[in-house]
């Protein structure tokens, strides 16, 4: 891997703060290695995006395994870091002193007290329970004065989603503040990976996340490849590209069916409904399977997309456009609707920096976040193409950047098409097993994802770290929801459809 | 003396046909949007299998209620059920068909029985203490109280033009009764109140599972079994009464009054598919624009 600074521990504070230059070197990921079998302790990473220079910047700092595991916390520097840091104490037992908050955040009461799992002598197959009332407690965050109650909500919903528990601070119908609890069904999968190879990897790393396969598997291949110093036949590349665009499509479309779901607005929910399902059975004719799985491995593709299926892509998403600017209409004309959703949950721009947010969430708090421009991958180099944004930060905002990003996405897709036509080179070159370690990042529907891969000398895999775009903007959501009404949340909460299983990795 | 029970009699029928036929007016309503949202939808009888389900499951109750929680949906269902017999609807015919002079369903005893039951829902909803009872219970009465005098009003428009507070007499003078000014007004008022009265869109949504938004779903969701049963018949039957009376008193179409029921539940359908729920606190401005529709009426009667 490129610029890797190594400092030492006490440096820490300082060199981030330098590195992330007041907010405009977003920090892209902090996780934690255990590198006890090469003899040395618990290494932090903390990664930086310089969008000048198109690259990352990374700081590792080692600690002894068996000395002081305590540092000085970047929290009240890195808003941004506070999940991360929170994440690798659970994980490897790494303590930031002066953490504004240092609640656990992944293992819940269930499980005891130092238990670090991602540290090397813990077994992957190890299965501990806490003794009821023997694990962490896990306080959630209320606030109290007259006339203010709470409203606990979830981790069971009425609806078929994923579990989280919200605790709402309600004075009368105002939400004073939320506090959420999620990482409910952690699944242990960078600890599962490890000792595996990649090419034995691949069918996990395609179900990180249900919507987002593609997104995953091209971070993970990226960085594999990069260890392996491989470069992708440029007929992969487009195919990778166009499979992004099209999973970027199925998801948008998916979001602006659902975030009318939030208010009850029914013709949008069934057109965007029908919509996606049109992608969805697309995607099923071009990789086998609903999710396009199996498309992406390590050195290009597995499959091409033949003129048929070319042909098939054309037809198929022309109607899917119309359909796209049927719903804009709808919205627009809506006054009933375009009255619930401007002003309503503002994430402000200063917010969106400071908290380094990702994606659809960070665009329309106009943060011009988007890994498609900020790195070089794919064929995205290549293309036509602008990121969108919007000033206002609300929920109209994020449903107006997916509605332009779509048409982006549109355009993408036709320019791809008409590359794919013309290029008949290989799909795929052999993977060598190679040590070292690498990042790889692509842009999602919901934002950038990064993995961190390193692996051994056998070429197996030593340490994955995934962070999926949810991940940073989870903690963007109780701020946006201050001051609404509670009836809003739902709706809050689609404009930035969150995943839950991107967080239980 | 005869006229009395003749009229109680006829009452109790009206009251039990309405309360058969209550279940398959929502089924409309549901189908109506169900094809507008080019979907199959289910059947419009689902709403019997509906209850038939909740009747033979067992109630489930929190140890930590007291009786209000079992009486609330009982007063609540008895109480619709009583101004199910009150509405105009068989009395008017069988009363034009000879004895006059009957004072059967006053409109003040309608409007507060219905407020008597929906008072009893909103103990019952608190009783369970519940994050989501309070939330639902304080949100009711706050539509309420925007609902209550607009309802009042619209009974006082046509109590005034017929002089008499008695729903039948009212209907009787039908004969009388053309489109003018008031009669439009009111009848579009009514039309906004009685979507609100009945938690319908845009002010409530009856189909969402989102917890957070819901009105009087929220007051529910503590109940089960034949409580919940009772509930939703009773609140099946609100909406009927509603549109027996909105088609007896407000919609002078000299059409049999079952087929204007059948095309307000249409309306219904296709006003929920047209609109999405307003935002909480906006929900004012609309029951204002209802209020301010019948003070015009009620000026220009």
């Amino acid at each position: 891997m490129e610029n890797v600074k190594e400092i030492k521990l006490a440096d820490l504070r300082e060199e981030a703060k330098a590195l992330s230059a007041d907010g405009r070197h977003p920090l892209t990921a902090m996780f934690g290695r255990d590198e006890t079998a090469m003899g040395r302790g618990y290494a932090l990473y903390v990664m930086f995006e310089i969008p000048e220079e198109k690259r990352l910047a990374v700081l590792k700092a080692e600690m002894p395994a068996d000395g002081d595991l305590r540092y000085d916390s970047l929290t009240p520097i890195l808003p941004a870091a506070a999940w991360y840091e929170r994440e690798i104490q659970d994980m490897f037992g790494l303590v930031p002193v002066g953490h504004p908050d240092p609640r656990p955040l992944v293992l819940h009461e269930s499980f005891p007290k130092d238990y670090h799992p991602l540290r090397k002598q813990v077994s992957a197959t190890a299965s501990p329970r806490a003794q009821e009332g023997a694990g962490s407690e896990i306080k959630m965050s209320v606030a109290h004065g007259e006339g203010i109650y709470e409203v606990p909500v979830g981790p069971i919903h009425a609806g078929i989603i994923e579990p989280g528990h919200f605790r709402f601070s309600q004075a009368g119908e105002s939400m004073l503040q939320l506090d959420a609890k999620l990482f409910f069904t952690h699944r242990g999968l960078e600890k599962v990976m490890e000792g595996k190879t990649p090419h034995e990897v691949l069918p996990i790393v395609e179900r990180i996340c249900g919507a987002c396969s593609i997104a995953n598997t091209w971070s993970f291949c990226q960085a594999v490849e990069k260890i392996a110093k491989v470069a992708v036949p440029k007929r992969a590349e487009l195919i990778r590209t166009l499979l992004m665009e099209i999973e970027r499509i199925t998801n948008h479309v998916g979001d602006c069916g659902n975030i009318p779901a939030g208010v009850g607005f029914a013709p949008a929910i069934s057109l965007g409904g029908r919509t996606k399902e049109m992608l969805m059975r697309l995607q099923e004719r071009l990789a086998g399977n609903r999710f396009l799985r199996g498309f992406i491995v390590p050195g290009g593709v597995s499959m091409d997309i033949t003129d048929k299926l070319r042909q098939d892509i054309r037809t198929t998403l022309a109607v899917v456009a119309e359909n796209v600017e049927a719903l804009d209409k709808m919205f627009a004309e809506q006054e009933n609707f375009q009255n619930r959703i401007c002003t309503t949950g503002i994430v402000r721009h200063q917010t969106a920096v400071d908290l380094a947010l990702v994606g659809v969430g960070a665009r329309a708090s106009s943060f011009a976040h988007d890994s498609r421009q900020d790195f070089d991958y794919g064929s995205y180099p290549e293309l036509d193409f602008s990121v969108v944004t919007q000033k206002s930060g609300d929920v109209a905002a994020r449903l107006a950047v997916r509605i332009e990003e779509l048409r982006q996405s549109f355009f993408m897709v036709s320019q791809l098409l008409e590359r794919l036509d013309a290029d008949h080179t290989e799909l795929s070159v052999a993977v060598p097993a190679a040590a070292g370690e690498d990042f790889g990042i692509s842009e999602s529907a919901r934002g950038s994802n990064l993995h961190f891969v390193a692996l051994d000398e056998a070429g197996r895999i030593d340490r994955i770290f995934v962070r999926s775009a949810s991940y940073p903007n989870w903690p963007a959501l109780p701020i946006a929801v201050q001051g609404d009404i509670i009836p809003d949340f739902p709706l809050i909460n689609k404009s930035f459809e969150l995943c839950y299983a991107c967080l239980d990795r | 003396m005869s006229h009395m029970v003749q009229s109680l009699g006829v009452g109790l029928a009206q009251a039990f046909l309405l309360l058969i036929f209550a279940p398959l007016i929502v089924g409309i309503i549901n189908k109506t949007k169900a094809i507008l949202q080019k979907r199959q939808g289910a059947s419009v009888l689902q709403e019997y299998f509906n209850l038939w389900k909740w009747w033979r499951k067992p109630v489930i109750v929190t140890p930590y209620t007291s009786r209000i929680f079992i009486l609330a949906p009982a007063v609540y269902f008895g109480t619709t059920l009583m101004a199910a017999a009150m509405v105009p609807g068989l009395l008017v015919s069988i009363l034009q068909s000879g004895s006059a002079g009957l004072s059967m369903g006053d409109a003040f005893v309608f409007v507060y029985l219905l407020a008597l039951g929906r008072f009893f829902m909103t103990l019952g909803a608190m009783d369970s203490a519940t994050a989501f009872g309070g939330m639902g219970a304080s949100r009711e009465i706050y539509i309420s109280v925007l609902v209550e005098p607009a309802v009042m009003l619209a009974i006082l428009v046509n109590a005034m033009r017929y002089q008499s507070t008695t729903l039948t007499r009212m209907v009787i003078d039908f004969d009388t009764f053309y489109f003018t000014v008031p009669a439009v007004l009111t009848c579009v008022a009514f039309f906004l109140v009685m979507l609100a009265e009945n938690s319908r869109l845009p002010v409530d949504n009856p189909d969402t599972h989102l917890e957070l938004t819901m009105i009087h779903e929220c007051m529910t969701l503590e109940y089960s079994g034949r409580l919940l049963a009772l509930i939703h018949l009773g609140s099946m039957l609100k909406i009927l009464i509603f549109l027996v009376l909105f088609s007896t008193l407000y919609l002078p179409l000299a059409i049999p009054v079952a087929l204007k029921v059948f095309f307000g539940a249409l309306v219904i359908g296709v006003v929920e598919t047209l609109n999405n729920k307003m935002r909480l606190f906006k929900v004012r401005v609309y029951l204002s624009a209802a209020l301010i529709l019948l003070i015009v009426s009620l000026i220009a009667e």
